[in-house]
């Protein structure tokens, strides 16, 4: 399996990562004998074998309550976020554009 | 009596006990240590010397009363950079989270502290926990605690050579693919992954959600079971851990009659002729202590590395998607808010996470994920079922942990294929959520060489006995 500069790109571009046309080139490269690696997987036969997963736990519900948490918590969380208004977390608009 | 710093988690408990020192004298020793050795050595990224000693001091005065909390009241540990401690930055060795303060406990930190345990701070760790030498933390590397020049192992590198170098009476790592095991392999501790669903995740920041587990880095196997008793069990915070019956060390080590399953990969190509040495010598002290040594095939075990691949950055470009400037950590600040995502994630990661993200995102998208996700899940599946045939004809399994003992610094940063291939025999335990455990086997006094034992799904007891056994055999040897 072989991936191209764009296709790279392609996944760049769906993880929300920025790589500079250097690091695409240099990634490509790496991907190449990475894959070439793990390509191996397709030569198992794998007729009639589940994909493993975990049994579900019995217990696994609880019921959907808000919990109150401590005014040291909450001020640990606000403080985290990198701009503040107040009590809220300030982002950039979703649909804001760049000013031309 | 030798400088506290140097004691055992079990032989400082018995003299805290009896009163012979305290626990503010052997956290100043380890502070002591720490200041003189850290600077060059590097093993903690954050040290917290006034919380440490106010720790100490209640330790002490439970002490006093003869009220311990429990068997780790008042003995200095370290915590990899990667698990909440609140109030206190946690970072994962990640730009990313450069400024980031944990805002609530891990349930394994926190029973540690309830358990009254002086947390001494913070090791450092491979960027989000993806590398096994620690050259990939953003804040540098941490350097081996007998050759400067060489990586302690990874991703837990700094909790093995906090260890190692005495800094800590022990310390906890976290393991997706070997990053307790390797780092313990090469400083010379005993590094123990747990079963999957032993220990809760709870407050670990997840590198892989299916393969992370939290466990003991120590000085001997007893402290490792102590360790590891003191943070097992269910969490209603963490579905998937166990309800499986608590682990409970077993009393009289013996090697005597037990089948231990030797693959003959363990002498493939690629084993450095030292390792090969040494984990021969220790397979022999095993044979003559009345082990049944068993010559194992284990089939997939070549494409378990290749399974381990695909899975795991397919689970980390899930995990990793929520640092995104948002609501925590490095923000680069751009329009349209794509790009403030984008380019804080690109400004904040470091190259490896970015690979991993991306081979995961690759190995989920459409058009791939059959032939790669699922079709990685299928050879999960034939792994498991490889390792309950061989864990039904033998009693456990022992390999090298690492092919190699500790590499120079720089020497396999740029080939990602062979800084993976550091893993290939600890991988396949994370793959099948089996129990293992490495010990230092070498006797020489050169660099060391772990011996790694793997056993049945919760059969930790089992694992250690045997590493037990074996570590008392090589103590009267050397």
């Amino acid at each position: 399996m072989r991936l191209s500069v764009s296709d790279v790109a392609h996944l760049a571009q769906l993880s929300r990562l920025d790589l500079s046309q250097d690091e695409l080139a240099h990634m490509t490269e790496e991907f190449a004998s990475i894959l070439g690696y793990v390509d191996r997987i397709q030569q198992v036969d794998v007729t009639g074998v589940e994909p493993f997963a975990m049994p579900d736990r019995k217990d696994g519900w609880r019921p959907d309550e808000a919990s109150e948490i401590d005014d040291a918590t909450r001020e640990l969380i606000l403080s985290n976020f990198p701009e503040r208004a107040g009590d809220l977390l300030a982002a950039p608009g979703v649909f804001q554009t760049p000013k031309k | 009596m030798k400088p506290l710093n140097q004691l055992t988690i079990s032989s400082a408990r018995a003299l805290l006990d009896a009163g012979d020192i305290s626990s503010r004298e052997l956290t100043e020793e380890c502070l002591k240590q720490i200041q003189s050795l850290d600077g060059a050595l590097h093993a903690f990224v954050g040290t917290y010397p006034e919380d440490a000693l106010a720790s100490a001091d209640r330790a002490d005065s439970r002490l006093a009363d003869s009220a311990p909390l429990g068997p780790l009241d008042g003995i200095p540990l370290g915590i990899k950079d990667n698990m909440l401690l609140q109030g206190k930055p946690c970072s994962a060795g990640s730009k990313i989270l450069y400024n980031h303060i944990a805002a609530y406990d891990s349930t394994a930190v926190r029973k540690l502290t309830d358990g009254g345990a002086v947390i001494l701070g913070r090791t450092n760790m491979d960027e989000f926990a993806m590398g096994s030498s620690t050259e990939r933390s953003a804040f540098g590397p941490t350097k081996h605690p007998r050759d400067p020049e060489r990586v302690p192992g990874g991703s837990s590198g700094g909790s093995a050579a906090a260890v190692a170098a005495d800094l800590c009476l022990g310390a906890l790592g976290s393991d997706t693919g070997g990053s307790i095991r390797q780092p313990a392999s090469l400083c010379g501790v005993v590094g123990l992954k747990p079963t999957y669903g032993r220990v809760s995740r709870y407050g670990l920041m997840a590198m892989a959600s299916s393969l992370d587990q939290i466990g003991p880095l120590t000085k001997t196997v007893d402290d490792a079971a102590l360790l590891f008793a003191a943070i097992q069990g269910s969490d209603p915070r963490d579905q998937t851990t166990s309800d499986h019956e608590p682990f409970v060390p077993v009393d009289k080590p013996s090697l005597k009659g037990l089948r231990i399953g030797l693959p003959r990969q363990a002498h493939g190509e690629g084993v450095e002729a030292r390792v090969r040495e040494q984990i021969d010598a220790a397979v022999e002290v095993m044979r003559e202590s009345g082990a049944e040594i068993v010559d194992i095939e284990l089939p997939y075990m070549d494409e378990a590395l290749a399974v381990y691949y695909v899975l795991m950055p397919c689970e980390v470009s899930a995990n990793l998607a929520r640092f995104d400037g948002m609501r925590y950590g490095l923000r680069k600040a751009a329009l349209p808010i794509f790009d403030t995502y984008a380019q804080s994630r690109a400004q904040g990661f470091g190259l490896e996470v970015k690979r991993r993200i991306l081979l995961g995102t690759f190995a989920l998208s459409s058009g791939y994920i059959d032939a790669y996700y699922l079709r990685a899940k299928k050879v999960q599946t034939l792994i498991r079922r490889a390792y309950e045939k061989a864990l039904g004809e033998v009693d456990m399994i022992v390999t090298p942990t690492a092919p190699n003992t500790a590499f120079r610094f720089g020497e396999k940063l740029n080939d990602p294929l062979a800084m993976y291939l550091e893993d290939v025999f600890t991988v396949s335990i994370n793959v099948a959520g089996l129990p293992a455990v490495s010990i230092p086997c070498q006797t020489d006094g050169g660099m060391p060489v772990g011996i790694q034992f793997i056993g049945r799904w919760f059969d930790e007891a089992g694992i250690l006995e045997a590493a037990k056994a074996l570590e008392t055999k090589l103590t009267e040897r050397s």
